[in-house]
Protein backbone atom coordinates (compact mmCIF):
# COMPACT_ATOMS: atom_id res chain seq x y z
CA UNK A 1 0.00 0.00 0.00
CA UNK A 2 1.40 3.68 -0.85
CA UNK A 3 1.78 6.33 1.64
CA UNK A 4 -0.45 9.01 1.77
CA UNK A 5 1.17 12.55 1.70
CA UNK A 6 -1.61 14.32 1.75
CA UNK A 7 -4.68 13.36 2.96
CA UNK A 8 -8.20 15.65 3.54
CA UNK A 9 -11.45 14.70 4.50
CA UNK A 10 -14.52 16.60 4.99
CA UNK A 11 -13.22 20.14 4.69
CA UNK A 12 -14.65 22.74 5.17
CA UNK A 13 -13.33 26.66 5.60
CA UNK A 14 -15.17 29.81 6.21
CA UNK A 15 -14.32 33.07 5.75
CA UNK A 16 -16.33 35.99 7.75
CA UNK A 17 -16.80 39.57 6.80
CA UNK A 18 -15.31 41.93 9.01
CA UNK A 19 -17.77 43.84 10.14
CA UNK A 20 -21.35 42.07 9.95
CA UNK A 21 -19.52 38.84 9.95
CA UNK A 22 -21.37 37.44 6.77
CA UNK A 23 -20.20 33.71 6.57
CA UNK A 24 -18.44 32.81 3.44
CA UNK A 25 -17.89 29.22 2.28
CA UNK A 26 -14.85 28.85 0.37
CA UNK A 27 -14.53 24.77 0.73
CA UNK A 28 -17.11 22.81 1.43
CA UNK A 29 -16.78 18.57 2.31
CA UNK A 30 -13.14 18.73 0.60
CA UNK A 31 -11.98 14.96 0.48
CA UNK A 32 -8.60 14.56 -1.37
CA UNK A 33 -5.49 11.94 -1.13
CA UNK A 34 -1.99 12.56 -2.85
CA UNK A 35 0.31 9.15 -2.57
CA UNK A 36 4.17 9.95 -2.42
CA UNK A 37 5.74 10.59 -5.57
CA UNK A 38 2.43 11.50 -7.31
CA UNK A 39 1.99 14.84 -9.11
CA UNK A 40 -1.59 16.45 -8.29
CA UNK A 41 -3.13 19.18 -10.46
CA UNK A 42 -6.19 20.99 -8.43
CA UNK A 43 -7.87 22.90 -11.16
CA UNK A 44 -10.74 25.52 -11.19
CA UNK A 45 -11.76 28.54 -12.31
CA UNK A 46 -10.76 31.85 -10.30
CA UNK A 47 -12.50 31.55 -6.63
CA UNK A 48 -13.04 28.26 -6.83
CA UNK A 49 -11.01 27.76 -3.68
CA UNK A 50 -7.39 26.29 -4.50
CA UNK A 51 -5.26 29.03 -3.00
CA UNK A 52 -7.56 28.66 -0.28
CA UNK A 53 -6.85 24.82 -0.01
CA UNK A 54 -3.12 25.37 -0.71
CA UNK A 55 -3.14 27.71 2.70
CA UNK A 56 -5.08 24.93 4.96
CA UNK A 57 -2.81 22.34 3.70
CA UNK A 58 0.29 24.63 4.58
CA UNK A 59 -1.11 25.67 7.64
CA UNK A 60 -2.19 30.04 6.91
CA UNK A 61 -5.22 29.31 7.59
CA UNK A 62 -7.16 27.20 10.13
CA UNK A 63 -9.84 24.87 8.72
CA UNK A 64 -13.56 25.40 9.72
CA UNK A 65 -14.42 21.88 9.59
CA UNK A 66 -12.56 18.71 8.98
CA UNK A 67 -9.43 16.82 9.27
CA UNK A 68 -5.89 17.61 7.13
CA UNK A 69 -2.85 15.69 7.59
CA UNK A 70 0.24 16.51 5.53
CA UNK A 71 3.06 14.22 5.97
CA UNK A 72 1.46 12.81 8.71
CA UNK A 73 1.29 16.06 10.66
CA UNK A 74 -1.09 18.59 11.28
CA UNK A 75 -0.59 21.63 8.99
CA UNK A 76 1.64 24.11 10.13
CA UNK A 77 3.50 21.16 12.00
CA UNK A 78 7.79 22.32 12.10
CA UNK A 79 8.83 18.90 11.87
CA UNK A 80 6.98 18.58 7.91
CA UNK A 81 7.40 22.29 7.10
CA UNK A 82 11.07 21.51 7.43
CA UNK A 83 10.53 18.75 4.52
CA UNK A 84 7.96 21.44 2.53
CA UNK A 85 9.18 23.19 -0.36
CA UNK A 86 6.13 26.03 -1.25
CA UNK A 87 5.82 28.92 -4.09
CA UNK A 88 3.01 31.41 -3.72
CA UNK A 89 0.78 32.84 -6.57
CA UNK A 90 2.37 35.64 -7.89
CA UNK A 91 5.65 36.00 -5.13
CA UNK A 92 6.86 39.39 -4.09
CA UNK A 93 9.80 38.84 -3.08
CA UNK A 94 12.33 41.06 -1.23
CA UNK A 95 13.14 43.71 -3.27
CA UNK A 96 16.53 44.69 -1.32
CA UNK A 97 18.20 41.42 -1.50
CA UNK A 98 20.19 39.67 -4.55
CA UNK A 99 19.16 36.52 -5.28
CA UNK A 100 21.67 34.90 -3.21
CA UNK A 101 21.33 36.71 -0.18
CA UNK A 102 17.68 35.87 -1.08
CA UNK A 103 18.46 31.60 -1.14
CA UNK A 104 21.05 32.20 1.76
CA UNK A 105 18.07 33.54 3.87
CA UNK A 106 15.72 31.03 3.65
CA UNK A 107 18.77 28.52 3.75
CA UNK A 108 19.38 29.83 7.11
CA UNK A 109 15.67 28.97 8.02
CA UNK A 110 16.38 25.67 7.33
CA UNK A 111 18.82 25.57 9.98
CA UNK A 112 21.88 24.90 6.75
CA UNK A 113 25.07 25.34 7.89
CA UNK A 114 27.18 28.02 5.95
CA UNK A 115 28.88 25.76 3.36
CA UNK A 116 25.91 24.10 2.76
CA UNK A 117 24.01 27.23 2.36
CA UNK A 118 26.64 28.07 -0.32
CA UNK A 119 26.80 25.45 -2.19
CA UNK A 120 23.17 24.88 -2.66
CA UNK A 121 22.38 28.57 -3.44
CA UNK A 122 25.27 28.26 -6.36
CA UNK A 123 23.74 24.53 -7.46
CA UNK A 124 19.42 26.39 -7.53
CA UNK A 125 20.58 29.44 -9.03
CA UNK A 126 22.19 26.98 -12.02
CA UNK A 127 19.12 24.69 -12.19
CA UNK A 128 16.74 28.05 -13.01
CA UNK A 129 19.73 29.71 -14.93
CA UNK A 130 20.25 32.41 -13.25
CA UNK A 131 23.68 32.06 -11.93
CA UNK A 132 24.95 35.03 -13.52
CA UNK A 133 21.89 37.10 -11.72
CA UNK A 134 23.03 35.80 -8.71
CA UNK A 135 24.31 38.92 -7.19
CA UNK A 136 21.59 41.25 -8.98
CA UNK A 137 19.24 43.31 -6.66
CA UNK A 138 15.72 41.41 -7.07
CA UNK A 139 14.18 44.14 -7.83
CA UNK A 140 15.69 44.31 -11.50
CA UNK A 141 14.19 40.96 -11.76
CA UNK A 142 11.42 40.31 -14.34
CA UNK A 143 8.58 38.38 -13.52
CA UNK A 144 10.20 35.59 -15.62
CA UNK A 145 13.08 35.69 -13.06
CA UNK A 146 11.12 36.44 -10.37
CA UNK A 147 9.35 32.87 -10.61
CA UNK A 148 12.36 31.03 -11.38
CA UNK A 149 13.49 32.39 -8.38
CA UNK A 150 10.58 31.67 -6.39
CA UNK A 151 11.02 28.18 -7.46
CA UNK A 152 14.67 27.94 -6.38
CA UNK A 153 13.38 29.16 -3.23
CA UNK A 154 11.09 26.50 -2.88
CA UNK A 155 13.17 23.84 -3.14
CA UNK A 156 16.56 25.12 -0.85
CA UNK A 157 15.42 22.54 1.66
CA UNK A 158 15.25 19.73 -1.18
CA UNK A 159 11.88 19.01 0.13
CA UNK A 160 10.20 16.31 -0.19
CA UNK A 161 6.76 17.73 -1.07
CA UNK A 162 6.66 20.78 -2.65
CA UNK A 163 3.28 23.14 -3.32
CA UNK A 164 3.50 25.27 -6.29
CA UNK A 165 0.66 27.89 -6.48
CA UNK A 166 0.00 28.94 -10.04
CA UNK A 167 3.52 28.57 -11.15
CA UNK A 168 3.51 29.53 -14.93
CA UNK A 169 0.99 32.78 -13.94
CA UNK A 170 2.13 35.50 -15.98
CA UNK A 171 5.00 33.53 -17.72
CA UNK A 172 5.84 34.17 -21.46
CA UNK A 173 6.62 30.23 -23.48
CA UNK A 174 10.00 30.49 -22.78
CA UNK A 175 9.57 30.63 -18.74
CA UNK A 176 6.79 28.44 -19.19
CA UNK A 177 8.43 26.07 -20.51
CA UNK A 178 12.01 26.33 -18.21
CA UNK A 179 9.28 26.04 -14.90
CA UNK A 180 7.53 22.78 -16.48
CA UNK A 181 10.91 21.14 -17.38
CA UNK A 182 11.89 21.72 -13.56
CA UNK A 183 8.80 20.10 -12.44
CA UNK A 184 9.38 17.12 -14.87
CA UNK A 185 12.56 16.84 -13.41
CA UNK A 186 10.79 16.93 -9.97
CA UNK A 187 8.81 14.34 -10.99
CA UNK A 188 11.68 12.35 -12.07
CA UNK A 189 13.56 12.47 -8.62
CA UNK A 190 10.07 10.96 -7.02
CA UNK A 191 9.35 14.44 -5.59
CA UNK A 192 5.63 14.94 -4.31
CA UNK A 193 4.24 17.87 -6.13
CA UNK A 194 0.77 19.60 -5.23
CA UNK A 195 0.06 22.56 -7.78
CA UNK A 196 -2.61 24.85 -8.82
CA UNK A 197 -3.06 25.37 -11.99
CA UNK A 198 -5.24 27.24 -15.10
CA UNK A 199 -2.49 25.63 -17.76
CA UNK A 200 -4.43 22.41 -18.88
CA UNK A 201 -1.28 21.35 -21.17
CA UNK A 202 1.43 21.62 -18.61
CA UNK A 203 -1.17 19.85 -16.26
CA UNK A 204 -1.23 16.91 -18.42
CA UNK A 205 2.25 16.46 -19.14
CA UNK A 206 3.29 16.79 -15.43
CA UNK A 207 0.40 15.50 -13.48
CA UNK A 208 -0.45 11.93 -12.53
CA UNK A 209 -3.83 13.14 -10.98
CA UNK A 210 -6.04 15.75 -10.98
CA UNK A 211 -8.93 17.32 -9.10
CA UNK A 212 -11.47 20.28 -10.56
CA UNK A 213 -12.73 23.13 -7.85
CA UNK A 214 -15.65 24.64 -8.52
CA UNK A 215 -17.26 26.66 -6.22
CA UNK A 216 -15.55 24.96 -3.44
CA UNK A 217 -16.66 21.67 -4.00
CA UNK A 218 -14.49 19.13 -5.76
CA UNK A 219 -16.59 17.86 -8.81
CA UNK A 220 -14.45 15.53 -10.36
CA UNK A 221 -10.81 13.79 -9.83
CA UNK A 222 -9.39 11.15 -11.24
CA UNK A 223 -5.92 9.90 -13.08
CA UNK A 224 -4.69 11.68 -16.08
CA UNK A 225 -4.11 8.85 -18.15
CA UNK A 226 -7.24 7.24 -17.52
CA UNK A 227 -9.66 10.28 -18.47
CA UNK A 228 -7.47 11.07 -21.41
CA UNK A 229 -7.85 6.99 -22.33
CA UNK A 230 -11.46 6.74 -21.44
CA UNK A 231 -12.70 8.03 -25.03
CA UNK A 232 -14.71 10.19 -23.65
CA UNK A 233 -12.53 13.01 -23.39
CA UNK A 234 -10.23 13.79 -26.28
CA UNK A 235 -8.10 16.71 -24.11
CA UNK A 236 -8.14 17.27 -20.63
CA UNK A 237 -9.43 20.80 -21.24
CA UNK A 238 -12.71 18.88 -22.29
CA UNK A 239 -12.92 16.98 -19.47
CA UNK A 240 -12.39 20.30 -16.89
CA UNK A 241 -14.99 22.06 -19.20
CA UNK A 242 -17.80 19.51 -19.09
CA UNK A 243 -17.29 19.02 -15.31
CA UNK A 244 -17.42 23.17 -14.58
CA UNK A 245 -20.51 23.46 -16.88
CA UNK A 246 -22.42 20.83 -15.50
CA UNK A 247 -21.82 21.47 -11.85
CA UNK A 248 -22.47 25.20 -13.43
CA UNK A 249 -25.71 23.97 -14.60
CA UNK A 250 -26.63 22.16 -11.40
CA UNK A 251 -26.20 25.06 -9.35
CA UNK A 252 -28.54 27.20 -12.05
CA UNK A 253 -31.17 24.64 -11.46
CA UNK A 254 -31.05 24.73 -7.77
CA UNK A 255 -31.70 28.48 -8.33
CA UNK A 256 -28.48 28.37 -5.55
CA UNK A 257 -26.78 30.18 -8.09
CA UNK A 258 -25.38 33.35 -6.01
CA UNK A 259 -21.81 33.62 -7.16
CA UNK A 260 -20.58 34.49 -3.31
CA UNK A 261 -17.43 32.12 -3.54
CA UNK A 262 -15.68 33.60 -6.70
CA UNK A 263 -16.59 37.40 -4.89
CA UNK A 264 -14.82 36.26 -2.09
CA UNK A 265 -11.67 34.07 -3.58
CA UNK A 266 -11.62 36.79 -6.62
CA UNK A 267 -11.08 39.42 -4.12
CA UNK A 268 -8.12 37.71 -2.23
CA UNK A 269 -6.42 36.45 -4.75
CA UNK A 270 -5.86 40.06 -6.30
CA UNK B 1 16.46 31.53 13.12
CA UNK B 2 15.87 34.66 15.57
CA UNK B 3 19.15 35.83 14.04
CA UNK B 4 18.48 35.08 10.23
CA UNK B 5 15.30 37.10 10.64
CA UNK B 6 17.12 39.78 12.56
CA UNK B 7 19.89 39.96 9.98
CA UNK B 8 17.13 40.17 6.94
CA UNK B 9 15.43 42.82 8.94
CA UNK B 10 18.40 44.89 9.91
CA UNK B 11 19.57 44.54 6.29
CA UNK B 12 16.16 45.76 4.81
CA UNK B 13 16.26 48.43 7.15
CA UNK B 14 19.75 49.83 6.40
CA UNK B 15 18.83 49.73 2.57
CA UNK B 16 15.89 51.94 3.14
CA UNK B 17 16.91 55.42 1.90
CA UNK B 18 14.66 57.44 4.12
CA UNK B 19 16.86 56.28 6.45
CA UNK B 20 19.75 58.26 5.50
CA UNK B 21 17.36 61.23 4.78
CA UNK B 22 16.29 61.21 8.12
CA UNK B 23 19.95 61.09 9.35
CA UNK B 24 20.86 63.99 6.80
CA UNK B 25 17.99 66.13 8.94
CA UNK B 26 19.12 64.91 12.22
CA UNK B 27 23.11 65.60 11.59
CA UNK B 28 21.22 69.64 10.72
CA UNK B 29 19.38 69.65 13.23
CA UNK B 30 22.53 69.20 16.03
CA UNK B 31 24.40 71.32 13.47
CA UNK B 32 21.40 73.81 14.64
CA UNK B 33 22.49 73.31 18.35
CA UNK B 34 25.27 75.26 17.94
CA UNK B 35 24.01 78.47 16.24
CA UNK B 36 20.79 78.37 19.03
CA UNK B 37 24.11 77.96 21.81
CA UNK B 38 25.66 81.48 19.89
CA UNK B 39 22.72 82.92 20.22
CA UNK B 40 22.50 82.20 24.43
CA UNK B 41 24.02 84.22 27.20
CA UNK B 42 27.35 81.94 28.26
CA UNK B 43 25.23 78.84 27.99
CA UNK B 44 26.37 77.87 24.44
CA UNK B 45 27.43 74.23 25.67
CA UNK B 46 24.42 73.82 27.13
CA UNK B 47 21.66 74.37 24.96
CA UNK B 48 24.29 72.31 22.47
CA UNK B 49 23.92 69.60 24.35
CA UNK B 50 20.01 69.63 25.04
CA UNK B 51 19.22 70.29 21.53
CA UNK B 52 21.60 67.12 20.41
CA UNK B 53 20.51 64.96 22.85
CA UNK B 54 16.82 65.91 21.71
CA UNK B 55 17.36 65.36 17.96
CA UNK B 56 19.19 62.22 18.89
CA UNK B 57 15.66 60.91 21.12
CA UNK B 58 13.43 62.33 18.26
CA UNK B 59 14.50 61.20 15.61
CA UNK B 60 15.78 57.98 16.53
CA UNK B 61 12.08 58.05 17.88
CA UNK B 62 11.27 58.90 13.89
CA UNK B 63 13.12 55.95 12.79
CA UNK B 64 12.05 53.11 15.13
CA UNK B 65 8.12 54.23 14.50
CA UNK B 66 8.90 54.46 10.69
CA UNK B 67 10.85 51.79 10.15
CA UNK B 68 9.19 49.66 13.28
CA UNK B 69 4.92 50.01 12.25
CA UNK B 70 5.74 48.82 8.89
CA UNK B 71 8.03 45.77 10.39
CA UNK B 72 5.36 43.01 10.55
CA UNK B 73 2.59 44.73 8.03
CA UNK B 74 4.49 45.18 5.08
CA UNK B 75 5.73 41.54 5.56
CA UNK B 76 1.88 41.00 5.89
CA UNK B 77 0.91 43.49 2.74
CA UNK B 78 3.71 42.42 0.40
CA UNK B 79 2.89 38.72 1.20
CA UNK B 80 6.58 37.92 2.05
CA UNK B 81 5.08 36.47 5.22
CA UNK B 82 3.90 33.51 3.16
CA UNK B 83 7.15 32.24 2.32
CA UNK B 84 8.50 32.63 6.23
CA UNK B 85 5.40 31.08 7.79
CA UNK B 86 5.53 27.96 5.63
CA UNK B 87 9.09 27.42 6.56
CA UNK B 88 10.18 25.66 9.65
CA UNK B 89 10.35 28.51 12.11
CA UNK B 90 8.06 29.60 15.33
CA UNK B 91 6.22 32.81 15.04
CA UNK B 92 7.90 34.23 18.34
CA UNK B 93 11.13 33.98 16.65
CA UNK B 94 9.54 35.77 13.18
CA UNK B 95 8.45 38.37 15.77
CA UNK B 96 11.49 38.44 17.95
CA UNK B 97 13.79 38.98 14.72
CA UNK B 98 11.60 41.60 13.59
CA UNK B 99 12.27 43.39 16.52
CA UNK B 100 16.09 42.59 17.14
CA UNK B 101 16.75 43.45 13.56
CA UNK B 102 15.47 46.64 13.82
CA UNK B 103 16.73 47.52 17.38
CA UNK B 104 20.51 47.29 15.36
CA UNK B 105 19.51 49.07 13.36
CA UNK B 106 18.58 51.79 15.95
CA UNK B 107 21.76 51.18 17.41
CA UNK B 108 23.74 51.77 14.56
CA UNK B 109 22.09 54.65 13.76
CA UNK B 110 22.19 55.80 17.62
CA UNK B 111 25.52 55.13 17.61
CA UNK B 112 26.01 57.07 14.38
CA UNK B 113 24.07 60.18 15.40
CA UNK B 114 25.84 59.91 19.01
CA UNK B 115 29.52 59.93 16.98
CA UNK B 116 28.49 63.01 14.98
CA UNK B 117 26.67 65.20 17.95
CA UNK B 118 30.11 64.25 20.45
CA UNK B 119 32.58 65.62 17.61
CA UNK B 120 30.45 69.08 17.32
CA UNK B 121 30.64 69.43 21.12
CA UNK B 122 34.48 68.44 20.70
CA UNK B 123 34.94 71.00 17.82
CA UNK B 124 33.07 73.25 19.60
CA UNK B 125 35.12 73.08 23.36
CA UNK B 126 38.15 71.43 22.21
CA UNK B 127 37.55 68.72 24.93
CA UNK B 128 35.44 65.42 25.43
CA UNK B 129 34.78 66.16 29.33
CA UNK B 130 31.20 65.60 28.83
CA UNK B 131 31.79 62.10 26.84
CA UNK B 132 31.04 59.62 29.89
CA UNK B 133 27.42 61.61 30.92
CA UNK B 134 26.75 61.30 27.03
CA UNK B 135 27.47 57.85 26.40
CA UNK B 136 25.07 57.03 30.00
CA UNK B 137 22.17 59.95 28.72
CA UNK B 138 22.30 58.00 25.08
CA UNK B 139 22.13 54.29 26.63
CA UNK B 140 19.26 55.50 28.45
CA UNK B 141 17.43 57.21 25.24
CA UNK B 142 18.53 53.67 23.32
CA UNK B 143 16.50 51.99 25.94
CA UNK B 144 13.72 54.11 25.81
CA UNK B 145 13.81 53.88 21.61
CA UNK B 146 13.71 50.11 22.45
CA UNK B 147 10.27 50.51 24.05
CA UNK B 148 8.82 52.74 21.00
CA UNK B 149 10.50 49.72 18.58
CA UNK B 150 8.62 47.25 20.97
CA UNK B 151 5.35 49.31 20.90
CA UNK B 152 5.50 49.75 17.01
CA UNK B 153 5.91 45.88 16.13
CA UNK B 154 3.23 45.14 18.79
CA UNK B 155 0.50 47.70 16.78
CA UNK B 156 2.23 46.40 13.40
CA UNK B 157 1.05 43.03 13.76
CA UNK B 158 -2.96 43.74 13.34
CA UNK B 159 -3.15 47.15 12.56
CA UNK B 160 -1.94 49.59 9.49
CA UNK B 161 1.64 51.67 9.41
CA UNK B 162 -0.79 54.96 9.40
CA UNK B 163 -3.19 53.41 12.98
CA UNK B 164 0.19 51.97 14.16
CA UNK B 165 2.09 55.52 13.73
CA UNK B 166 -1.00 57.15 15.73
CA UNK B 167 -0.86 54.27 18.57
CA UNK B 168 2.83 54.25 18.74
CA UNK B 169 3.37 58.38 18.72
CA UNK B 170 0.36 58.27 21.41
CA UNK B 171 1.99 55.68 23.51
CA UNK B 172 5.48 57.53 23.77
CA UNK B 173 4.03 60.86 24.20
CA UNK B 174 1.77 59.32 27.20
CA UNK B 175 4.79 57.76 28.72
CA UNK B 176 6.35 61.35 28.66
CA UNK B 177 3.49 62.30 30.45
CA UNK B 178 2.91 59.45 33.02
CA UNK B 179 3.29 61.50 36.34
CA UNK B 180 0.11 63.38 35.33
CA UNK B 181 -1.95 60.16 35.62
CA UNK B 182 -0.86 60.35 39.89
CA UNK B 183 -1.90 64.35 39.67
CA UNK B 184 -5.03 63.12 38.23
CA UNK B 185 -5.57 60.64 40.65
CA UNK B 186 -4.94 62.67 43.71
CA UNK B 187 -7.14 65.77 42.39
CA UNK B 188 -9.95 62.97 42.12
CA UNK B 189 -9.55 61.88 45.17
CA UNK B 190 -9.32 65.11 46.62
CA UNK B 191 -13.10 65.70 45.13
CA UNK B 192 -14.47 62.23 46.29
CA UNK B 193 -14.58 61.02 42.82
CA UNK B 194 -13.83 57.38 43.03
CA UNK B 195 -14.27 56.08 39.30
CA UNK B 196 -11.97 58.85 37.99
CA UNK B 197 -9.27 58.26 40.98
CA UNK B 198 -9.23 54.41 39.65
CA UNK B 199 -9.31 55.26 36.23
CA UNK B 200 -6.29 57.54 36.59
CA UNK B 201 -4.44 54.71 38.68
CA UNK B 202 -5.01 51.82 35.92
CA UNK B 203 -3.53 53.83 33.21
CA UNK B 204 -1.18 54.95 35.41
CA UNK B 205 0.21 51.26 35.92
CA UNK B 206 -1.00 50.14 32.54
CA UNK B 207 1.01 53.11 29.80
CA UNK B 208 4.37 53.04 30.07
CA UNK B 209 6.50 55.28 32.61
CA UNK B 210 9.21 57.02 30.58
CA UNK B 211 9.44 60.21 32.74
CA UNK B 212 11.41 58.32 35.43
CA UNK B 213 14.17 57.67 32.76
CA UNK B 214 14.00 61.00 31.09
CA UNK B 215 14.68 62.53 35.12
CA UNK B 216 17.71 59.88 35.59
CA UNK B 217 18.76 60.82 31.98
CA UNK B 218 18.70 64.72 32.52
CA UNK B 219 20.94 63.87 36.32
CA UNK B 220 23.08 62.12 33.86
CA UNK B 221 24.20 65.40 32.08
CA UNK B 222 24.24 67.37 35.06
CA UNK B 223 26.97 64.54 36.57
CA UNK B 224 24.67 63.66 39.09
CA UNK B 225 24.68 59.99 38.78
CA UNK B 226 21.67 57.79 40.05
CA UNK B 227 21.58 55.12 42.51
CA UNK B 228 21.90 51.87 41.52
CA UNK B 229 18.41 51.00 42.95
CA UNK B 230 17.26 53.69 40.75
CA UNK B 231 19.08 52.59 37.67
CA UNK B 232 18.17 49.09 38.24
CA UNK B 233 14.71 49.85 38.43
CA UNK B 234 14.34 51.89 34.99
CA UNK B 235 16.16 49.54 33.06
CA UNK B 236 14.07 46.52 34.23
CA UNK B 237 10.56 48.22 33.82
CA UNK B 238 11.48 49.44 30.26
CA UNK B 239 12.85 45.82 29.71
CA UNK B 240 9.26 43.82 31.39
CA UNK B 241 7.07 46.12 29.30
CA UNK B 242 9.41 45.12 26.10
CA UNK B 243 9.01 41.96 27.09
CA UNK B 244 5.26 41.61 27.65
CA UNK B 245 4.43 43.99 23.87
CA UNK B 246 6.71 41.12 22.20
CA UNK B 247 4.54 38.53 23.93
CA UNK B 248 1.21 40.28 22.83
CA UNK B 249 2.50 40.93 19.31
CA UNK B 250 3.54 36.53 19.48
CA UNK B 251 0.04 35.98 21.02
CA UNK B 252 -1.53 37.86 17.82
CA UNK B 253 1.00 36.95 15.32
CA UNK B 254 -0.04 33.19 16.21
CA UNK B 255 -3.60 33.67 16.18
CA UNK B 256 -3.70 35.17 12.82
CA UNK B 257 -4.43 34.01 9.59
CA UNK B 258 -2.76 34.53 6.17
CA UNK B 259 -5.58 35.36 3.51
Amino acid sequence: MTEAVIEVQGLVKDHFSNFLRKRFRALDGLNLKVEKGESFGLLGPNGAGKTTTQKLLLGMLKPTEGSIRVLGKSPGDKEALAKIGFLPENPYFYAYLSASEFLDFFAQLFDMNKNDRKARTKELLELVSLSEAGNRPIRKFSKGMMQRLGIAQALINDPELVFLDEPNSGLDPIGRRDIRNIMLMLKEQGKTIFFNSHMLPDVRDICDQVGVLHRGKMVGQGRVEDICRSGTYKELEDYFMDLINSSEEKYRQSGNATPYHIEREGAQQK
Amino acid sequence: MIGAIAANTFRETVRDRVLYAILIFAALATLAGVVFGSLSADQDVRVLEDLGLFTITTFGGVIAIFLGTNLVFKEIDRRTIFLIVTKPINRWEFVTGKFFGLALCVFVTNFAMGLFFQLVIWFQTGNFNSALPMLGSLSLIYLELLLVIAIATFFSTFATPLMSMIFTCGLWLVGHLSFSFELLAALARKNDSIATEKLALFLQYVMPDLAKLTTVRGDMMDARYPSADLLGYVIAYILAYLVILLSLSTIIAERREFN
